[in-house]
This record gives structure tokens, sequence and C-alpha cells, in this order.
């Protein structure tokens, strides 16, 4: 993979670029095209039938819902008709009014500054861990001992959230197992779950030991690939084991990297749901509420359907614009990105 | 309650109040369901109905005389039953199959695990009512938000169960148009031919109409307060402590018994309970009362402050224990266990612990104490409506199922002493339970199947019935009747009333508010601020909604004075 890196922008910088294999993939490209429509079908509908499904499910669970955002225009009222169409074409429309309330909302925006806190944290504190996993758990040498810390460290992703945040409260609450110590030895008790101010912090370290062991698979992968040859010729070259990973294996991981970091960035307002609403009132809202926990009491609790919508389309707006922003970044690094121009 | 003394006092107060009346009633076209000032897109489900409109709408009382409870109900509490007959004494109480071996689907919420379709207790049931229930059964916890797209979608279940406290947002407005008008079948003397819902309590019926028409099948319950504080009758007695009888008695005992360091907590969260102990307004939409002939909010009473800032003040001394302050686990069976000395919660705890615990302590005791004001005197306690779970049935239900549905309704709301109520409560005998020398006993099977799910569907005037614990029978009983004895009618009281759908989001934030001011993180001053936004961001709107609707239905409760 490091090599494969190396070479694409290797062929970047050049210009013009010379006659490459790269090179030669628009000219068959174009030649396909001149291949008539009704022998491609013919020729592909193996894989045509084989994507069929696949497309069908995209299509009634990704864009025929899609419809249903005109609601975030209307006044709407769900009850008011026999289904959820009818209900769409009996309910006034009210224009913008949504989104005008929305810039007024003191809650949405609340709920805006703490998703993109708990987003701040989770990428500075949670993102760069499973790589660091990945790393430790790649210098084993003993399979055996590899597989050891695999299992442990993939476990907690199989907890429901429910469970994980029981094991917190028993070992973090104010009655749990440090506070008991902590007074048997005649301090004060302490309470890091309703510790509004800790929140945020809470919710990552709750992540962390959730899901970082389960974060470390992909990279393991494209450590995998990493040719022992490599490893074999910089030892010959005398490079130490820190010197192999900076220049062998933290290389390898940077596509992989980039690429997450994109879709991470892409969904910075969605930081977390069910475990955000198990400790809402543990901490307040002021502290916990995220946009989809906001979407969630204003859309479907209170039954505010048509402004839990616009926020949707709001959210979903921005996250396309920071997939967009951080795409370009990524290319402008020489990176791959989630796609190419 | 018992049916008889409710439907007595219901009656005659909704005939004073016709007498009163008489120009209103005229006023207000024959009683039609009263608007509101400006009409929205569901004005036609605002309000609620009175008058004769009202009087023609609920069905004829018939009381039901099978059996004589060993505690009759007073001052709006439930009747009380201590001896279970063995099966061959039991009444009949359904002569004939009602039923016409129709299915349907029903909806309802379930607390626990759902029991497979097809168990021995759905099939023995379904066999006598002469029905086929198809269940549709949600977690409790969580039915609200199912509830919500359930009714949005065009594939309403024949029946659903809809609890009052479900009632927030356009759920209300929902219930009215798409739930089946009920009175071609059941008002005036049609309710007849289904003798047990007949002798369902007129109170809880009016509490079932909602948008002008009867659509709800009632769950009556007592109007007594559902929120009883707990505590260790056994430790206190050992300790040689006495239950409080003031604010300042329930602080001092908390610090005498708070050490965390044993891990044991004076208290959980007592919210609830300081509603009653301050004379806190009931919620919506009982929450007004009259003050020299202008109507005053729950949130803008100084009650409502203080009982949040003695509330709070139990927080920041370090008595309530910590899980209550994250919500986690259970707080009920953190007393019982002896960790918290005190907590609130409904009174059906008081059975489900002791039955629970004195499987292996035999001297387990766990009462609620009575309710006391701030300063020690007698408490302001609000009567709470005569009924809060209904069944409804969907519009597009056929007659036949509609038939089908009252008559297993009419099963389920036998009285107790009935075959048909032993059944429902206890399923099959030697299959969910045995009964030997006068001890009726569930087994694990009936534990886990015979669940509270056909007693939605409608149930008889309320009774507390545990004759495998008489004692806790007869506590639960008289401590309903104690305090029914400081129990007054809000404003309102019994009515439906339904509020225009612009309003609905108006009291949203206040719940939140107030656990973030009882646990510290925020000050009772911030909801001084709260109430100010209430009041100028439609609270004064909604206030004079109310207003005309008093002055239109002539309601008084007792709180007017």
């Amino acid at each position: 993979m490091a090599q494969s890196t190396t070479h694409a922008r290797d062929t970047a910088s050049r210009t013009p670029p010379p006659a490459t294999p790269v090179d030669a993939a628009p000219l068959t490209k174009k030649a396909a095209t001149r291949v008539p429509l009704r022998h491609r079908l013919r020729r592909d509908r193996a894989l045509l039938l084989m994507v069929l499904p696949a497309l069908l499910l995209l299509l009634v669970f990704n864009y025929v819902p899609l419809i249903g955002n005109v609601v975030a225009f209307q006044d709407y009222d769900p009850y008011i008709a026999d289904n959820a169409f009818q209900a769409m074409t009996q309910s006034p429309w009210i224009g913008v009014e949504h989104f005008r309330h929305m810039v007024e909302d003191r809650l949405f925006w609340q709920a805006v500054r703490n998703t993109l806190a708990i987003f701040a944290i989770q990428l500075t504190l949670f993102f760069p861990l499973p790589i660091a996993l990945a790393l430790f758990i790649n210098s084993f040498v003993r399979p055996r001992v590899r597989a050891v810390a695999q299992a442990i460290l993939y476990l907690p992703h199989f907890f429901s959230w429910v469970l994980v945040i029981t094991v917190f409260q028993q070992m973090f609450g104010g009655a749990g197992l440090v506070a008991q110590v902590l007074r048997d030895h005649g301090h004060e008790g302490f309470d890091l779950m309703t510790d509004p101010g800790l929140f945020k912090f809470l919710v990552t370290f709750e992540m962390v030991w959730k899901d970082a062991g389960w974060g470390v698979i992909v990279f393991l992968a494209a450590l995998a690939a990493v040719s022992p040859d490599l490893y074999e010729a910089s030892a010959m070259d005398g490079a130490n084991r820190w010197r192999r990973m900076w220049h062998i294996q933290l290389p390898a991981l940077r596509p992989v990297v980039a690429l997450l970091l994109v879709l991470q960035v892409g969904n910075a307002l969605t930081v977390g749901f069910e475990q955000i609403l198990l400790q809402r009132t543990a901490v307040g809202p002021t502290a916990s509420e995220v946009l989809d926990t906001y979407v969630w009491n204003t859309g479907l609790d209170n039954g505010n359907f048509g402004y839990g919508a616009a926020i949707g389309i709001v959210k979903g707006v921005f996250g396309l614009l920071m997939v967009l922003g951080a795409n370009k970044a990524a290319h402008l690094m020489g990176e791959q990105g989630v796609y190419k121009r | 309650m018992t049916p008889n003394s409710l439907s007595a006092s219901s009656r005659s107060s909704r005939r004073t109040f016709l007498a009163n009346s008489g120009l209103a009633a005229l006023v207000v076209a024959g009683g039609a369901p009263l608007l509101s000032a400006c009409g929205g897109s569901g004005s036609k489900n605002e309000g609620t109905t009175t008058g004769k409109k009202l009087k023609d709408l609920l069905p004829a009382y018939a009381a039901s005389s099978l059996a004589s409870p060993d505690i009759p109900a007073k001052n709006g509490s439930a009747a009380g039953f201590t001896k279970a007959l063995p099966a061959s004494a039991l009444k009949v109480s359904v002569p004939q199959k009602l039923g016409r071996g129709g299915e349907f689907t029903v909806m309802a919420p379930i607390w626990g695990n759902v029991p497979k379709q097809g168990n021995p207790y759905w099939t023995a049931m379904d066999k006598a009512a002469g029905v086929r229930v198809k269940w549709q059964n949600q977690q409790g916890d969580t039915y609200g938000q199912k509830l919500g797209a359930v009714l949005a979608s065009s594939g309403v279940p024949d029946a659903v169960v809809v609890p009052g406290w479900e009632l927030t947002g356009k759920i209300p407005s929902a219930i009215a148009n798409k739930f089946a008008d009920l009175g071609p079948y059941l008002s005036g003397d049609k309710v007849k031919e289904y003798p047990n819902l007949a002798a369902i309590p007129t109170g809880a019926w009016q509490r079932s109409i909602f948008g002008g028409k009867l659509r709800g099948l009632p769950m009556p319950s007592a109007t007594t307060p559902n929120i009883a504080p707990f505590y260790r009758t056994d430790l206190f007695e050992k300790e040689g402590l006495e239950a409080p009888t003031s604010a300042q008695e329930f602080y001092d005992l908390c610090k005498q018994l708070n050490a965390p360091k044993s891990k044991v907590w004076a208290c959980g969260d007592m919210s609830w309970a300081a509603w009653n102990i301050f004379g806190v307004l009931p919620e919506k939409p009982y929450y007004w009362k009259l003050v020299d002939g202008k109507l005053v909010n729950r949130y803008e009473t100084d009650e409502y402050l203080e009982a949040l800032e003695w509330s709070r003040k139990l927080y920041s001394a370090g008595f309530v224990h910590p899980d209550a302050k994250a919500e986690t686990g259970s707080i009920g069976d953190l007393c019982a266990a002896g960790k918290v000395w005190m907590y609130c919660q409904d009174l059906s705890d008081w059975y489900g612990k002791a039955a629970v615990q004195r499987v292996d302590n035999k001297k387990f005791r766990m009462e609620a104490f009575d309710y006391f004001a701030a300063d020690g005197g007698a408490p302001t306690l609000y009567a709470r409506p005569p009924a809060d779970i209904w069944t409804f049935i969907s519009e597009k239900a056929d007659e036949k199922t509609v038939h089908d549905i009252l008559a297993l309704a009419n099963y389920t709301a036998a009285p107790y002493g009935s075959k048909e109520q032993r059944l429902r409560m206890y399923g099959v005998e030697g299959v969910h339970h045995t009964f030997e020398d006068g001890v009726l006993t569930k087994n694990g099977k009936g534990n886990n199947e015979v669940f509270s799910t056909y007693e939605y569907l409608a149930s008889p005037a309320p009774f507390v019935a545990y004759p495998d614990l008489p004692d806790v029978t007869e506590g639960m009983v008289e401590w309903q009747q104690r305090q029914g004895a400081h129990t007054k009618k809000p404003l309102f009281h019994g009515m439906m009333i339904i509020e225009p759908t612009r309003y609905t989001e108006l009291n949203a934030e206040f719940e939140d508010l107030e656990k973030d001011i009882v646990r510290g993180r925020k000050k009772v001053a911030d909801m001084q601020q709260a109430a100010a936004d209430w009041k100028s961001g439609g609270g004064d709107k909604l206030r004079d909604w109310y207003k005309k609707l008093l002055d239109e239905t002539g309601a008084t409760g007792d709180s007017a004075s």
C-alpha cells in the first residue's frame, strides 16, 4: 500500500503525465462507450441483476423517504389524514417558517454547540486511539497473543449502551466503586456520572472503552498489507523500531486515516444518540442535548415533525459541505479522500 | 372510590352544574363541543364537552353487585378485597359469550417481556371472551414514541391502548381523528348490552370523551394521590424512629439517617412527594386555580417554587442516592435492600416490593407515610382524574369488530369475585396459579404470562385485591382513604380538555427544568424566568382560552374558593 501511494503521488507531480498504464484508462473507457447500450446491457446483465436488489433497497429506504422532507416547509400534522402522503398534501404550507424559528431557537443553538464540542473532543481524544492500538497489536509477534489481545479489545463493542452506562455508573457513579474507595479513605465522594462540566469527556471516555478496539480492525488490515520486504530492507539499513513505524507503518496507514477523517468530519453533527439520550437526565439538557436528541424530543416526543425535518435538512446540508470541504483538504494534502476529482 | 359513591357524586355534581348553567348550556348551542376563540386546523377537537351533549353521550350507569368489598371505598379510594374465594365460589359475570369469534389487533404497552403468541393465558382469555386477539405489545417506557408513529401511519391497529401521560403534543387531536365514535354502541341505555361496561363509574366515562365524541374505553382509577412516599416500617421500628410529619422533620430525619460511607442514603428523588407536601397544582389540564377571579397557573404559584426549593435542598445536602440523581436503576429496589430509607413511587410498589421481599424475609414491611403540609398541618392534595388509561377503537374497524372488542372489554371489566376476573388476573388454575388453604399463588408461568395487558381494555371500578398479602391491601386502601380526606378537586376536574395544538409545546421545557433545578444545575430563579417566558410566549393567551372555557362550562372544582 505504501508503494502504491508513493507511486500515485509521483505520477501526479509529473507534468505532463507520460503514457503510463494509469493514463491508458481513459482510452479504454472511451472505447467502451462505443459499444451500444443494448450490447452492454446484454453483456453485463449478470452483474446488473446482482446490483438490482441493493439498488432497490437504496431507492426504497434512502430516496423515497427524501420526499418526506417537504414537511419541513409545512405545518405538518400527520394525524389529519389516513396516511403520511395524504397528510402531506393536506397540511398547510408555511414556507421557511421552521428555518426562521431555528435561527431564534435558543435550544437549537445549545444543541449545535454541544454537538460540535463533543465532536471536537471525540476527534482529538478518540480518533487517534485505534491507530495507536493497531500499531500496538501489530507489534505482537506471536499470533496467539495477538488474537487474545484483539478479542479483549473487540468485546466491549458488542455491549449495548445501556450496559456500558450501567458499568460506568457502577464504577464512577456517586455510589460506585471509585467513590466508595475514596470515602473509605476519608475523602469526599465523587460522581463523574452527574457532572455536567465533565459530561462531554465522559461520553468520549465511554466511547473509547466501547469502540476503540473495534476501530482497530481497518487499521490492522492496512498494516497487514505492508510487504514484509520493506521491514527486512529497512532492518538491513539499520532502522530501529521507531524508524520503521515512522517510515513504513504510518505512511501505510495514511490513506485510510485520511479517508476515515473525511467521513468522520462529514458526520460531525452525528455524535451518538442512544448513549446521550440515556444520560440526559443525569446531567441535564444544557450539557447533553445534541442535535439528534433535540430532533427526537421536539420532532417525535412533542409531535413537531415539520420542525424536526427542518433541523434534519440543515444537518444534512452541513454534513455534505463538511465532506466536500474535508475531501478538498485531503486532495490538497495529496490524498485520495473519499472520491477522486 | 366505589362505583356507587363515584357515580352518585358525579351525577349530583353534574345535576347541580346543569341547574346552575341552564343558560350557559343554551349559549353553547345545546352543549356542542366548546370551541376555542380562534380556530386552527384541529379546532373541531379543541375544548371540552359539557351540558346536554355530555349527558347524551355518557353511558347509563348500572352498578354491579357481584361481591361486596372487605373495605368499602371512601374519599375517592379504591375498594379493598382481602380474601380470595375458591374457584367454585366465584360468580359468573358474563353468562353468555358476547364475542362472535372475530379476529382483531390490539396495540398495548407492556412492562416486561412479551409473552409468546398463543400462550395458554391468551388462548384461555380469547376463548372465554369469544374473540381472537392479535397482540402488538410495545415496551411501556418508550410507548409514546411508537404511538406517535403508529397513529401517523395508515395501519392503525383495531384497538389501541393510550395512557394519559402520553397525551402530549398532537396525540389528543390524533385520537379525535383516528378513532371511532363509540356513542352509537354505548351512550345512554345502549351500554346495557355490556353490563360490566355499564358498571364503570360515570366519571371515568366523562374523561373518555375526545373531540365531542365518546371514544375511549376507560380504566377507572382512584382519585386519591397515586404517588406515595414509602419508608421501611420494619427498619424504622427497629431504630425507634417515627415517620416525619413536617417538611423540616423530614429534612432532620434525612440528616440523621444519611450515611454514604456505609452506602446508605436517606432518600430518593422526592420531588413528586414535594408537589403534594406543598400543595402544588396538578399537571395539564388541571393546572389552574382561581385567585380573585383570575386564573393562576401551576408554574406561577409560590407553592411550586417552594416545592422545588425543598427538593433541591435534599439534593444539595447529599441526602439523595446518586442513582436517583443519575436516574438509573430502581430506587425502590435499593429501599427494599435497605440502601435508601425513603423514596416515592406509584402506590402499587407497596404490593410489588412486599410480594418479592417476603419470599425471603417474612418480617419485611414497607409502608407509605401520610402526606403533611410543609408546616406540619393538614396537606392540600388535588384529586386525580377518575380515568387515565383508555382503549380506543380504530375508525376503520367494521361494526362486527367493534362489537367483538366491546365484548372483550365487557369481559375484562368483570369485577372482583367473578370467574372472569380470576382468569384475567391469575390465569388458569393449575397452569398459572394454585389455590390452597385460601391462599392464591401465581407460579412462574403465571408471572411470565399473566401480565397486565387485558386490563387496559377496560376495567371495573377501582379496587385493590391482594388476598395473598391482606395487610398490604388494607394498608394501601386505608392510606388512600386517609389522603382522600384532604383531597379537593382541581378546576375542570374530570373533564377531558384538549388544548389548541399551537399551545402544545408551551410547557415542554418545564419537566427538564424541574429536574435541573432540584439537582442543583440551575437556580430556582431560572424557573421564575421560565414562567415569565411561558406567560409572554403564549401562556397568557392560553389563560384567556381557559377563562373562556371556564365561563362557558361553569366548572368550579373545589379550588375556586
